[in-house]
């Protein structure tokens, strides 16, 4: 028979933690509404910069600029962006189960990586890769200097031919439910609109100082937003995961409670009525 | 009348502007540059300074730093690192990161990139201040 005493306090560890799992979801809930807001605010000038930079790229030639260098070599470096804290359902292990499945899968290049984030350092540290630099801590304090330093850092290793080509994996934010494992190629930059170039040939645009000058500032710059874009995607989706994933365990707690308060309420009653029975029995033994 | 522009101003963190207005000033690289309604297309960098609009009479200024100005079929886009309007701007802040920058700047172990920095930030700094003295 289940002890009564064992029963009642596991009923109460579970209760706390579920009040945890519930503080954490809350306060998941409430960073996410903030990040959700940055992300949709820094949208807008993404998508502006990518179209002033398709009609530019557009106009002008290829190899006019280091960043827009297609090259054939097999150097390929990854900028993969997880979180600092894990109890956020599968958040960080997409990351890194496609980030290990490139790594598998290419032997033949040489891979190097960029990690955001302590979980993704913790798996990659152990593992045989070349681990460039690693930014732990950044959920913290992330902001659009910071997007800078690590875009800049990117562009030189890209433009002094240190590395082919460079990727970043994120999860981008879909909705609160939903996060996609997204693999982008940062660089070089591969204008896309080329079906749009007559159209955007007809229109004579007047260029202060020059399309060079401006071609150069432009790629900096669009470095930097594509780089804080994933970042802000990534601390959304963080949040909206560790809200669902939270939400799930406290309703898991629950059941458990409920499951667990059945269990309780029937041993009490074999126990009050195996003592009633002790009782009968022993005033019938005495009447005898 | 009907001869407006469609003006969107937006920095990395948020956009600032999206409304019709009748014309824009704004510092280029090159000389400042008025926008009135059916403007040449122009795609031109900017420097730190003040941009101004007009709507209804109305003039709105506000102090940017670096970005672009792409005008095509009367829409003006601004793209700028950072932008604020004149009321928001903090003085005490502006002082003080010029007071820093130039000290910074007199100093002899400052390497090339990081005189380049520090004198964006002084210019965005005096840029901040001079044009809200006014206020």
């Amino acid at each position: 028979m289940p002890n009564l005493k064992d029963i009642k306090r596991r009923i109460r560890s579970v209760k706390n933690t579920q009040q945890i799992t519930k503080a954490m979801k809350l306060v998941a809930a409430s960073k996410l509404r903030k990040a959700q807001q940055a992300i949709l605010d820094a949208r807008p000038y993404a998508v502006k910069m990518m179209d002033v930079l398709n009609h530019l790229a557009a106009r002008c030639n290829g190899d006019l600029h280091p960043l827009l260098d297609v090259r054939d070599g097999n150097r390929h470096l990854f900028l993969i962006i997880t979180a600092d804290k894990g109890l956020c359902g599968g958040f960080n292990g997409s990351i890194i189960r496609k980030t290990a499945e490139y790594l598998k899968n290419n032997p033949q290049n040489e891979n190097s990586l960029i990690i955001a984030g302590k979980k993704g350092n913790d798996i990659f540290r152990n593992r045989p890769v070349n681990i460039i630099e690693d930014h732990i801590g950044w959920t913290k304090d992330f902001n659009y200097l910071k997007a800078q330093t690590i875009g800049e850092n990117l562009a030189t290793l890209f433009s002094e031919k240190k590395v082919d080509k460079v990727f970043m994996i994120y999860n981008e934010f879909k909705s609160v439910m939903a996060q996609e494992v997204i693999v982008e190629q940062l660089l070089p930059v591969v204008p896309e609109n080329l079906e749009h170039k007559e159209e955007s040939f007809a229109v004579d645009y007047i260029y202060e100082p020059d399309e060079e000058a401006i071609l150069d500032e432009l790629l900096k710059r669009y470095m930097t937003v594509q780089v804080y874009r994933a970042f802000l995607e990534s601390s959304a989706s963080e949040h909206g995961a560790r809200m669902t994933a939270m939400d799930s365990a406290t309703r898991n707690a629950g059941e458990m409670i409920g499951a667990l308060t059945l269990t309780y309420n029937q041993a009490r009653q074999a126990y009050i009525t195996k003592e009633l029975i002790e009782i009968v029995n022993g005033a019938e033994a005495l009447k005898g | 009348m009907t001869q407006k522009l469609i003006l969107s101003i937006v920095t990395p963190e948020k956009q600032l502007v999206s409304e019709e207005v009748d014309q824009v000033n704004v510092p280029g690289t090159e000389g400042d540059l008025g926008i009135l309604h059916d403007h040449a297309p122009i795609l031109t960098l900017l420097r730190t300074g003040q941009l101004s609009y007009e709507k209804e009479g109305e003039t709105i200024s506000m102090v940017v730093s670096g970005g672009y100005l792409e005008v095509t079929d009367n829409r003006v886009t601004v793209l700028a690192e950072t932008g604020e309007f004149l009321h928001e701007i903090d003085r005490e802040r502006a002082e003080r990161a010029q007071a820093e920058a130039e000290k910074r700047l007199g100093e002899t172990d400052i390497s090339e990139e990081e005189y380049i920095e520090t004198q964006k930030k002084l210019f965005r700094a005096i840029a901040r201040l001079e044009n809200s003295e006014n206020n």
